[in-house]
């Protein structure tokens, strides 16, 4: 367990070190280049967004992911409970 | 609660990771567009695979030097957690590939070393199957463990970046490093990364918990 935790923390202070540094490195960096040819109209979901749609993908997905999250947190505490029962 | 804080972490940033990385703004590319938005999803697998897996080869070398039936679990099931992230990212990225490269399955060698990869991974697991006797089959799959982690790296990470690979950051294809670079990306990709890994890393635990559950129940019975 004490194992799992420092992992976390490292991989914590990685990720933020890291990310920090690129972004003080590159802040102008936003906008990608091309090449010299003048910049084609790239499709993105825009009218998806407009019309509010992606609210959608963005509820369903979270249904998804706090119904799966929900259910590893019940198999959680059957573990606990039953490590309990071990132990007395 | 105060032991189950990195729990709340992960779902705190995978809650983020879906919000943020429907929501925010991405770089326009051609090829890519929307897609671009699976570098939350894809790639997070990888790196949550490699992670997970490292603390798989972690025990099983703990194992070795001190041989508990925990460390023996734990590397069991971190090892299967590993194959799992890595069959998602696998099938995620044939996904992904068939509408940026054309095909599900183009042979690019990032793939098929991926695929050998998890070959290799797949054999963990016959090979353990294969012993009955307890001590006997930890021993022998912790040291197999340790070479097969050893053929994944340079397998996902050196050999396809010697040779012509559709894959960003392989072969001649500078591809991710443009907008690698991006910090709108970097500022949900690193939080992604961190969240699924540590949703992997819940699994592990609780897995390896009621595992050892079983084990000891069986002693006491």
């Amino acid at each position: 367990m004490k194992l799992f935790r420092i992992l976390a923390v490292w991989c914590f202070i990685l990720f933020a070190t890291t990310g920090l540094q690129q972004a003080q490195a590159q802040p102008e960096q936003t906008e990608v280049e091309f090449s010299s040819a003048p910049q084609p109209e790239i499709e993105m979901a825009d009218t998806l967004r407009q019309d509010g749609k992606i609210y959608v993908v963005v509820v369903v997905l979270l249904t998804v992911l706090v119904g799966l999250i929900a259910y590893l947190v019940t198999l959680d505490r059957k573990v606990a409970r039953l490590e309990k029962q071990m132990r007395d | 609660m105060k032991k189950n804080w990195w729990k709340i972490l992960a779902v705190v940033l995978l809650v983020f990771t879906v919000v943020a990385g429907m929501l925010s703004d991405v770089p326009r590319l051609a090829i890519l567009n929307e897609t671009i938005r699976n570098l939350y999803f894809h790639v997070p697998m990888w790196f949550g695979m490699i992670l997970i897996l490292l603390i798989s080869v972690v025990y099983s070398i703990k194992y070795l030097r001190n041989p508990t039936t925990r460390n023996d679990v734990i590397a069991y099931e971190a090892a299967k957690v590993g194959i799992l992230f890595g069959v998602l990212g696998i099938v995620t990225g044939m996904e992904w590939a068939k509408f940026t490269w054309g095909e599900y399955w183009s042979n690019d060698p990032k793939q098929n070393a991926s695929a050998i990869g998890l070959l290799i991974y797949f054999a963990y697991v016959v090979l353990r199957s294969s012993f009955n006797e307890q001590q006997q089959r930890a021993r022998i799959s912790a040291v197999y463990n340790i070479f097969a982690f050893a053929a994944l790296i340079p397998l996902l990470f050196i050999l396809p970046r010697l040779t012509d690979s559709l894959h960003p950051g392989n072969g001649g294809n500078p591809g991710f490093n443009t907008y690698d670079l991006d910090s709108r990306l970097r500022l949900v990709f690193y939080p992604a990364v961190l969240g699924w890994t540590l949703l992997g890393i819940w699994i592990v635990n609780v897995k390896s918990r009621l595992e050892i559950l079983r084990q000891r129940l069986y002693e006491t019975v």
